[in-house]
């Protein structure tokens, strides 16, 4: 075999990986971009129409009610999921319960069933035969009792909020706790010599030693909130009526039902658009309060 | 002094038990259910929904097998989940290699080229995707699911690999060359042997992550014997089947064989998490 120049070694090795990213991932948000502004009728391209299908979209009352259970599912992330994950890591690594291996397995159990499992699941929890029905029939002596308050307007989200809350809180949990294992536990029994609370150190030192983590961790679970699609699509299919829809379903039916894929395409730029927007929002408090520590 | 700080210890103590007890319950009990209640015949999951199956049987499970297509659908999964993992870590380790040991000024470019990827979702490419597979003529075939594994799992893998890669001492490449090693069998005999560690990170997340993928085999596959497990999970016992023993036991199929994996390697699978998801 004949020597291959560095050069050449280089780009064998790089552009395998580099060809396929390129044509899977940037290519297409560009296409993406350039088909928004064009209009589609059966399954043909009949012209550009500039703005048009972005301002029908965000006209439709559909998209926006979309979009602000977007914004919940991402809330929760957030401020539910990231905080709940720093006080079960904090716990579990300062050991003060026996078995904390067995504690960890069993809560990081969820991440490894799919997300259509855990809909249709949670869907038989709370149905006519399900866990949490029973439990509350036994509680209440009512034997009648169904759970409706979902189907109302204001409470259709929570089912699906607090199986986010249940299926990804082990994530950041693990994450936070390999990353506190990297603190040295000196530091630990300095504070707890000085007399620090608890509460203190938590505030004082775990938080600020793993603010780049939780940094990067809101970054991921922003993203992450605004591509959810799996499973409320197996869980609600965005019903009752529209309640639970999600931008995510928004785009799979314009693209996929309607074949409308100048505005499927314009809803991805949206998306994209506020994920941009948001992550430079946690970008700013997040320098705003590295100035505050130092 | 000593006792106050026993006291503050207890209550966290009592808080931690609480708490995770709790949170080992809401996996525990809705798991167990599904698992036992796959064993019931619908009859008696009507009349006692949390009862044990006074008369376990596997009727569920013939039904799942016969009806939900599981056998093609399972073998599916493996390909779409092995293929993939396996393409996408050694194709990432290489432009790792590529990336951290050349020092080519272009590398810094391409790096943050691969490492935006991490916050571009699937939705902002699934309908040029689609018609870029239509148009091409991969549209539902097993390349138009493998082509998009591979690419989305390469900004996670490559962030891992070139971290560790950056880590393996210059000197061992430098003594090859001189030696009159290539670059390519420097390549092959050193950095993958000396990878593994991380080769293990990054297939446990890019299969885990594959197994459980919905959106693109759904949308970009339309044959039932292209179905990889959750999409053909989803298709026949969705949230409109009215047989909860069979759904029961098709979703305790789409879960045993990563729960099986689970129980095997849950370390490697939870430092791979840890580690691997948030590297700075």
């Amino acid at each position: 075999m004949p020597q291959l120049t560095k050069r050449t070694s280089y780009y064998t090795l790089l552009l395998p990986a580099f060809i396929i990213y390129i044509a899977v991932i940037i290519f297409p948000i560009f296409m993406s971009f350039g088909l928004s502004f064009t209009e589609w009728k059966r399954f043909k391209m009949t012209g550009f129409i500039g703005l048009r299908n972005y301002s029908e979209i965000l006209a439709d009352a559909v998209f926006r009610r979309s979009m602000w259970n977007n914004i919940q599912i991402m809330l929760i992330s957030v401020l539910g999921q990231i905080p709940l994950g720093i006080l079960l890591a904090y716990l579990l690594h300062r050991k003060w319960v026996k078995g904390d291996k067995f504690f960890e397995f069993m809560i990081f159990l969820p991440i490894t069933i799919s997300s259509v499992v855990i809909a249709l699941l949670w869907n038989r929890i709370f149905s006519p035969v399900g866990i949490y029905t029973t439990f509350v029939r036994m509680i209440t002596g009512n034997p009648d009792y169904v759970v409706r308050i979902f189907e109302s307007e204001k409470f259709a989200m929570i089912p699906i909020l607090v199986v986010l809350l249940w299926q990804h809180t082990s994530l950041y949990m693990v994450i936070f706790l390999a990353n506190l294992q990297r603190i040295p536990n000196s530091i630990f029994e300095a504070a707890l010599l000085d007399g620090a609370k608890e509460s203190t150190i938590i505030f004082k030192i775990v938080i600020p030693a793993l603010s780049n983590v939780i940094f990067t961790s809101s970054v991921l679970a922003i993203s992450g909130s605004l591509k959810s699609f799996d499973l409320v699509y197996a869980m609600t299919a965005g019903g009752p009526v529209n309640y639970t829809f999600v931008m995510a379903l928004y785009l799979y039916l314009h693209t996929f039902t309607f074949h409308n894929y100048g505005k499927g395409s314009a809803v991805s730029i949206i998306i994209v658009l506020l994920s941009v927007g948001l992550i430079s929002l946690v970008r700013g408090v997040y320098a705003k309060a590295q100035q505050r520590y130092e | 002094m000593s006792n106050r700080t026993k006291n503050i210890s207890t209550g966290w103590v009592a808080t931690s038990y609480v708490l995770l007890i709790i949170f080992s319950l809401i996996t525990i009990l809705p798991v167990a259910w599904m698992i036992y209640s796959s064993f019931k015949p619908m009859g008696e999951i009507m009349l006692h929904p949390l009862r044990l199956p006074t008369q376990p049987s596997w009727d569920n499970y013939r039904k799942a097998f016969k009806y939900g297509n599981v056998v093609v659908s399972f073998l599916n999964s493996l390909f779409y989940s092995g293929i993939s993992t396996f393409s996408t870590i050694f194709l990432a380790l290489a432009a790792a290699f590529a990336l951290s040991k050349f020092s080519y000024k272009g590398s810094r470019v391409y790096y943050g080229l691969f490492t935006l990827g991490l916050l571009i979702t699937v939705n902002s490419v699934i309908t040029p995707l689609f018609i870029m597979e239509t148009t091409v003529g991969i549209y539902n075939t097993r390349l138009g699911v493998l082509l998009p594994y591979v690419a989305f799992g390469l900004p996670m893998s490559i962030l891992l690999a070139t971290s560790y890669v950056h880590g393996i001492p210059d000197a061992l490449i430098e003594a090859a060359v001189i030696d009159g090693a290539s670059y390519l069998q420097i390549f092959f005999r050193i950095i993958l042997m000396v990878s593994t560690p991380v080769l293990a990170t990054m297939a446990i997340l890019n299969f885990l992550g594959n197994w459980n993928e919905f959106l693109m085999v759904f949308t970009l596959t339309s044959g039932e014997n292209m179905r990889s497990l959750p999409v053909a999970i989803n298709s026949f016992a969705g949230r409109l089947n009215e047989d909860y023993g069979l759904q029961f036991a098709a979703l305790v199929i789409g879960t045993l064989p990563m729960f099986v994996l689970y129980l095997v390697a849950h370390e490697s699978v939870i430092k791979g998490f840890g580690e691997g998801a948030l590297k700075e």
